[in-house]
């Protein structure tokens, strides 16, 4: 049985379909990236997984249970924890009280250790929390139960490095005691450190799933070849090569400098660049970057410009999903 | 159960501390100029020298005595009127507010469904409810010995026994105005609009032609001057007061339960 299970989810709000079709599972025990842009639909997919949101058409289990029944729905929420995009709690009340709340109503199993991690200031009224500060009593809340089923939308947000750092460790050891995490985010870094797979999201409709290191396969290699002469441009016109960009002659001890993306077999390109005298070569996996530009942006290892503008359009703030 | 409701009910003791101390304040000065009105005025000269609808409006049937002086003074206009009229829009802020300011996610991500939140919020207005109750009387009892006026000591009981369905009706259509609109500030201004119309639909009607329209307002089974001027218990009244709160309370549920949360 899958932690999650969508089957053609479709929320139309009239005007808006921000879900159309939506089908992927989330297994028990990994960590699935729910990757796209501001608008794209992560967070009406969430939200309606959750049942705050009815789906126009489909079906959805969580943790097996139809999450339509709301008997089934509380079933699945005993073990379910969930940290919405911008939480929000009582502006009156200490952190400490609304952690009495969350364990009167759901239990606590280890909120002392997630405060030592995480460490918001429990004694102060929420109104006084910086946005930061919310979010890590947010963590708090979510974990404190030690639920089988993490939701997590955008949850880095808020979070400065270090304690971006600390909350990646943590899910990697969570995901090794065998919880799943479902999280969405718009930071492909973040993405890539941490998830198993991911589904990417665009105007509502599922790209593609894939684990991610099959995205990086299909994105190919990042390629910068250092030769101590030039080398004919014909000679590197090998299946697979995109964007060839060369500084050749810059200097006699400099050689010739070449930086190409790479999709095809390497042993090729070995064997082309075999009979030049190299001074260094690097190949390295294509930033994730890249390979998110190719579900929005057309192909932006050929086109600088594009994936100049599609990042700007990802890089944008995290309030305006729908 | 009821861990919202103690969460919630705690919150509001320190305001339903200050209402009952406000209310009582407001009792012991009507109580404190009665007797001087008494003395000074000609009451049935300033009676008649009011315009009918405002009396009715008010509810004032006489001021020759202390009772009835305070049953339009005190409990028509600080409890039917104020105190109904608090609580429609106090309540009306409780699920609106969270829906609102993004509260409600976090909310019912718990084990806690949503039939069970609205009940649970709606529990813990008892809290101002019964705490605008528990001061006053003993400031009206012991006030009216003090000034030679002694009333009847299960006539005030009853008289704030007796608001308790009718602020919990008053408190219910602002119950359903919080589900209906997830706006606070709109679910706020709705109750205290409807509430009003429904107090005035029922003061003006009555003796009309289009008296049965005040049927469905809370404020017809509530009448301080029956209590307080004839000693007369409206206890069907009270079970129409708890019948229309159940009422309230079972169709927000409903609306809550099937509507999308934004």
């Amino acid at each position: 049985m899958a932690a999650i299970e969508l089957e053609g989810l479709t929320k139309d709000y009239g005007e808006v379909r921000a879900n159309d079709g939506v089908t992927f599972a989330v297994e028990r025990g990994e960590v699935f990236g729910y990757l796209g842009p501001n608008g794209a639909g992560k967070t009406t997919t969430i939200r309606t997984v959750l049942g705050l949101l009815s789906p126009t058409a489909g079906t959805i289990r969580l943790l097996g249970r139809d999450v339509t029944d709301e008997a089934q729905l509380l079933e699945a929420k005993r073990r379910l924890g969930y940290l919405p995009d911008d939480p929000a709690f009582d502006e009156t009340a200490t952190g400490r009280e609304i952690l009495d709340l969350h364990a009167s109503l759901k239990g606590d199993e280890r909120s002392a250790e997630l405060l030592a991690l995480f460490d918001p200031p429990l004694d102060r009224e929420i109104r006084e929390y910086s946005r930061g500060n919310v979010q890590k009593l947010g963590l708090v809340t979510t974990f404190m139960h030690d639920p089988d089923l993490v939701i997590l939308d955008e949850p880095t947000g808020g979070l400065d490095p270090l304690l971006q750092q600390r909350f990646n460790e943590f899910v990697r050891a969570e995901r090794n005691a065998e919880v799943t995490v479902f999280f969405s985010s718009h930071i492909l870094s973040e993405v890539r450190k941490l998830c198993d797979r991911v589904g990417i999201i665009r105007d509502g409709r599922l790209v593609t799933v894939e684990p991610v290191e099959s995205l990086l396969d299909r994105s190919g290699k990042f390629v910068r070849l250092h030769a101590d002469e030039p080398i004919p441009i014909r000679s590197l016109e090998v299946d697979g090569v995109h964007g060839l960009e060369s500084n050749g002659g810059a200097g006699p001890s400099d050689g010739a400098e070449y930086v190409f993306t790479f999709t095809g077999d390497i042993n090729a390109l070995l064997a082309a660049i075999r009979e030049y005298r190299l001074v260094d070569l690097s190949i390295e996996e294509a930033p994730l970057e890249d390979v998110f530009m190719r579900f929005y942006g057309g192909d932006a290892t050929d086109s600088p410009a594009a994936t100049e503008q599609a990042a700007a359009g990802t890089d944008r703030g995290g309030s305006g999903d729908v | 159960m009821f861990e919202l409701t103690w969460y919630d009910g705690r919150r509001r003791v320190r305001g339903s501390i200050a209402l009952s101390v406000g209310l009582s304040a407001l009792a012991a000065m009507v109580i404190w100029v009665y007797p001087s009105f008494e003395a000074e005025v000609d009451l049935d000269q300033l009676l008649a020298a009011y315009p009918d609808p405002i009396l009715q409006v008010m509810g004032v049937q006489t001021m020759t005595s202390l009772g009835g002086f305070l049953s339009f003074e005190l409990y028509t206009f600080g409890w039917v009127i104020m105190l109904g009229l608090y609580l429609a829009y106090s309540t009306a802020g409780t699920i609106a507010d969270d829906v609102d300011r993004g509260r409600m996610d976090v909310l019912l991500s718990m084990p806690l469904s949503r039939r069970r939140l609205v009940a649970e919020r709606f529990a813990a207005i008892a809290v101002p409810i019964l705490g605008a109750n528990l001061l006053p009387p003993v400031v009206v009892v012991v006030g009216a010995r003090l000034i030679d006026h002694p009333l009847a000591v299960a006539d005030v009981l009853a008289v704030h026994v007796l608001s308790i369905p009718y602020l919990f009706a008053c408190a219910g259509i602002g119950l359903l105005a919080s589900v209906v609109f997830d706006r606070a500030a709109i679910a706020q201004r709705v109750a205290l609009g409807v509430t009003f119309v429904l107090f005035l639909s029922e003061s003006l009607l009555t003796g009309t032609d289009a008296e049965t329209i005040g049927a469905i307002a809370p404020m017809r089974y509530y009448d301080p001057n029956a209590v307080l001027l004839e000693g007369r218990y409206d206890l069907a009244g009270a079970g129409i007061l708890v019948a229309m709160t159940l009422a309230f309370l079972v169709a927000s549920q409903l609306w809550f339960g099937r509507t999308d949360i934004h």
